[in-house]
């Protein structure tokens, strides 16, 4: 069997897994990006309290294994609490809080070491503070933190296939299931490696086009 | 008339950078600071332009009176962009064209004789050429020259200048005089650091000379010739020296 002949007969497999992944990574996606933002904008405006625990957080979740992590929440933590939460729910709710908290670090530093004197020109230009964070902070920032925050997006989508160690059926779980049935690791793991093309492949080239739409190299010539 | 009574500041209350400062920079008149580097001349500057908050002292910009210490429930209205900077980096927003940079603070501005303005100004820096270039396309004589114009469009009563002639060329700077000498027809006020002698000896009102946070000598433009102080002297022998 080819890799396509297999993507063919278990197409509806695979589309499930997908669908289960593209699922968490929504998740994943939003709530760390919206969240890591607004902890974000918190910690680098309350740098002893938010502050503290954004990068409390973001140590600890950088120093600590993902997979770790989600074993803890998915067996110890639910036996401590005497709770059984739907495998999908506990990989979706460790990888938004690793995303949420790696974002939110981003955010903060990035505001944190913002060149003052950009802000410090429009003020004596006599521009309103809204005005200086709409058209002079947020497009700096904006343009400073795409390609990282990009970066970990594809990085989340990566982390995403440890779910399957806890029984949730994404995309690296079914393939696994599949080649269990069959037998074909090349083939499969080369159709796997096929589909996370197709997924980065879109994210990238969203990246590129914001890039070129927003960024330009500021170095001096 | 912007005003300055018996500043003192220092950044960390022990070594104070600014001593007991007095000065004044009225409308139409050309004021010219020089001193050696580290002497507080930008430290000044920014007091003037309320950016720090000095410990002691008296600001007065037309009606508005501050006294430092500020009372803690003091409020001022914020003097900006009547008294204005163009500082010596210049801090051009490196995502904005040249022209962008200079029509961003005009925003809000319900003027519509901005675009004129621009083209005026446009025209009278020989801006033409580089306008819509962004600042890190531009040499440093062409960022001075859009900053000065940033600042100029905004009509400030007080221009303060921070070494803006740094890096333009001879022509250029005669002409950036020359234009600055032409405001005090517009009754502005404009203060200048700069370390060309030869343009506060010929087009300055006033002089003040600064070394180690104070103002030691000051007067006409005729005290750099005739100097009455040792350090002021001393300075503009070393001055001579070089050039």
């Amino acid at each position: 069997m080819s890799v396509f002949s297999i993507l063919i007969a278990y197409h509806q497999a695979f589309l499930q897994g997908l669908g289960v992944t593209l699922k968490l990574c929504l998740i994943i996606w939003t709530s760390g990006i919206a969240g890591g933002i607004v902890l974000g904008v918190l910690g680098a405006n309350f740098p002893s309290s938010w502050g503290r625990l954004t990068r409390l957080m973001a140590f600890s979740f950088s120093a600590i294994p993902t997979l770790v992590v989600l074993f803890w929440l998915h067996y110890p933590a639910q036996a401590l609490f005497n709770v059984v939460i739907d495998p999908f729910y506990t990989a979706a709710l460790t990888f938004s809080l690793v995303n949420l908290f790696g974002i939110a670090e981003l955010v903060r530093n990035a505001i944190c070491d913002f060149p003052q004197q950009y802000s410090l020109a429009g003020q004596v230009c006599g521009m309103r503070h809204r005005d200086i964070v709409g058209h002079i902070q947020l497009p700096l920032l904006f343009r400073q933190l795409l390609p990282s925050v990009m970066m970990q997006q594809v990085m989340m989508l990566h982390v995403t296939l440890f779910a399957s160690l806890i029984s949730v059926d994404e995309l690296f779980r079914v393939s696994q299931r599949i080649n269990s049935l069959i037998y074909r690791p090349v083939e499969i793991y080369t159709a796997l490696a096929l589909f996370f093309l197709m997924v980065c492949l879109p994210i990238n080239l969203t990246a590129v086009y914001l890039k070129k739409r927003y960024t330009r190299n500021l170095s001096e010539r | 008339m912007l005003d300055i009574r018996h500043l003192s500041f220092s950044y960390d209350q022990k070594a104070p950078l600014l001593k007991d400062i007095s000065l004044t920079v009225s409308p139409g008149e050309l004021t010219v600071l020089i001193g050696p580097s580290g002497a507080g001349k930008t430290t000044l500057l920014r007091c003037m332009a309320l950016l720090e908050n000095p410990q002691q002292g008296e600001i007065c910009i037309d009606d508005e009176r501050l006294v430092y210490p500020l009372e803690s429930q003091k409020t001022f209205t914020p003097p900006w962009p009547k008294v204005t900077v163009v500082f010596q980096q210049l801090f051009l927003w490196p995502h904005l064209t040249l022209r962008e940079n200079i029509l961003l603070p005009t925003k809000h501005r319900k003027d519509p004789t901005i675009p004129d303005k621009l083209e005026a100004l446009i025209h009278a820096f020989d801006m033409q050429g580089f306008i819509d270039k962004y600042p890190n396309e531009a040499s440093l004589g062409q960022r001075q020259r859009v900053a000065l114009a940033r600042a100029l469009i905004l009509e400030p009563h007080y221009l303060l200048l921070d070494e803006i002639t740094s890096s333009l060329d001879v022509e250029q700077i005669a002409k950036l005089l020359s234009y600055l000498k032409s405001l005090r027809g517009q009754n502005i006020g404009i203060f200048i650091i700069t370390h060309l002698l030869s343009f506060a000896r010929h087009t300055a009102d006033r002089v003040f000379f600064m070394a180690d946070g104070r103002i030691e000598e000051s007067g006409t433009a005729s005290i750099l010739r005739a100097p009455q102080t040792e350090r002021l002297a001393q300075f503009l022998s070393v001055v001579a020296t070089v050039s």
